[in-house]
């Protein structure tokens, strides 16, 4: 059940390895190489502590109401790893990456990581009256950075995905992608070792679109663990694996929140 | 400190967020204003229970939106390492000054408008009010997360409690029975003070206990254990 292979209650969801075209089955967990390097940013505790496998959902099952939206399933992800979810709507990949960020509460079923996560909701839940630096302050602080570091780092991360930097424009007043730039800068804020991004190109132009890609690369090099729901199913090739989340079989109705 | 720099943090935000909502400034201080200003004339006593009135709905109105305007953020701000309370005292230390801000203002004109026998009393009763009001409007956020049902909450509430006599007994279960007794207390020749500042208090911590559990409840995580 390791190796980010899906479990359902059948034999229904198995991942495969996009760069070889293994099934899930013969997928085995690797560890790369890790070279922390970094672009202007001092790598916290949480970094420098090498574990190899960086998630491991084991078992998770969760329901709503009668529906069952996962059932069983497992879920590993090493440093140095770019993991794409995909499957269809409603076929619980964003309730499992809520999961295993602690956002959400498995009925069954455990989750542990190996450092500091990383957590890019679909919908960018931001103050939208709230300026991008002030957020990086605030959020910042959370993770025990203080004010000059919060804004340094965010603007170093801001800065790789062309974010108009020392602008004053409040959030309410940003452009979606440039919304979604700064929802995905909060996740990077605290330099975390695993990064749980769900859907967090939305809204991006084709540009950075493709930079967005290309930083998961680098985030790997950076020995972090990525996962990325996706449906963006030319991209799945830039992922070491894909796991494809199917929706429980006996699910007959696509009721309550996903 | 960090603790404590995490709380003046989400103060500071709270606060930058409302200053920049230059409507609703002007309504926190032209609603109880206008409460307060409609009901002058003969009744005088009445025109500064309104004025009191108002002030509830203004700032509890303040709190509620406070806490429901950041249900989505605050969940993952606590994934980033805030705890629950440190939320919930950021919002404290920035509504409880500006409430007491607005109150004391509010007391000064209505200490010369009205002329209370007490205006010590009266400043007490208003700044009670605007305590509570706080207490209140982050109670109604914690336990009705939703901007219609808590909004009609809060107004019900409060004008129920505009509507009753301060003696009837519906009044006395109110979270603003203390307040009002106070306010009625600072226009009389005399009456009952250290009473209702302690009934304003204990009702207080009542509201924010609630407020704290149904908090935690909403936005706490679940902390995985690390791998070995």
């Amino acid at each position: 059940m390791e190796g980010g292979r899906i479990h359902g209650c059948g034999a229904y969801p198995v991942g495969h390895d996009a760069a070889t075209g293994r099934r899930g089955d013969d997928v085995v967990s690797r560890s790369r190489p890790i070279a922390l390097r970094r672009c202007g940013i001092t790598p916290t505790r949480a970094t420098t502590r090498v574990v190899a496998t960086q998630l491991r959902a084991f078992q998770i099952s969760k329901s709503y109401g009668s529906t069952i939206i996962l059932s069983q399933v497992d879920l590993s992800v090493e440093a140095g790893e770019v993991v794409a979810l995909t499957g269809e709507n409603g076929a619980g990949k964003t309730t499992l990456l809520r999961i295993c960020a602690g956002i959400v509460r498995a009925d069954s079923g455990t989750v542990r990581v190996g450092g500091r996560i990383g957590y890019c909701p679909q919908i960018p839940g931001l103050f939208e009256l709230l300026t991008a630096e002030d957020h990086l302050v605030m959020f910042g602080r959370g993770a025990g950075l203080s004010r000059e570091e919060a804004v340094e780092r965010g603007h170093a991360v801001l800065a790789e995905f062309d974010f108009p930097l020392n602008d004053r424009t409040l959030t309410r007043d940003l452009s979606g992608g440039t919304r979604q730039k700064l929802n995905l800068a909060l996740a990077l804020l605290a330099d975390p070792s695993l990064l749980l991004l769900d859907e967090p190109y939305q809204g991006f132009d084709r540009g950075t679109y493709a930079n967005f890609w290309d930083h998961c690369q680098a985030w790997r090099r950076q020995g972090k663990a990525v996962v990325v729901v996706t449906h963006m199913l030319a991209e799945l090739g830039r992922a070491d694996r894909v796991v494809e989340l199917a929706p429980h079989p006996a699910r007959t109705h696509h009721r309550g929140r996903r | 400190m960090r603790p404590l720099g995490r709380v003046l943090i989400m103060a500071e935000m709270h606060g930058r967020d409302l200053i920049r909502r230059h409507a609703a400034l002007g309504l926190l201080i032209a609603l109880p204003l206008s409460f307060y200003l409609a009901s002058t004339g003969p009744r005088e006593n009445g025109a500064v229970s309104a004025g009191g009135i108002g002030m509830a709905f203004a700032v509890s109105g303040a709190a509620l939106f406070s806490i429901l305007s950041s249900r989505e953020v605050d969940q993952r701000l606590v994934l980033t390492g805030y705890r629950p309370v440190e939320l919930l005292l950021g919002r404290l230390v920035f509504l409880g000054p500006l409430g007491l801000a607005i109150g004391g203002g509010f007391s000064a004109l209505m200490a010369v408008v009205s002329s209370p026998a007490h205006p010590w009393v009266m400043a007490l009763g208003v700044a009670a009010v605007a305590v509570q009001s706080v207490a209140f409007g982050l109670a109604v956020g914690a336990l009705v997360p939703l901007e219609l049902e808590g909004t009609l909450v809060l107004i019900g509430v409060i004008g129920v409690q505009l509507a009753v006599e301060l003696r009837s007994v519906v009044s006395k279960v109110l979270p603003f029975y203390g307040p009002r007794r106070l306010l009625a207390s600072s226009l009389a020749s005399k009456g009952p003070i250290v009473g209702p500042l302690i009934q304003t208090a204990l009702y207080g911590i009542a509201l924010l206990v609630i407020t704290r559990i149904f908090v935690s409840r909403r936005v706490d995580i679940e902390r995985h254990d690390l791998l070995d």
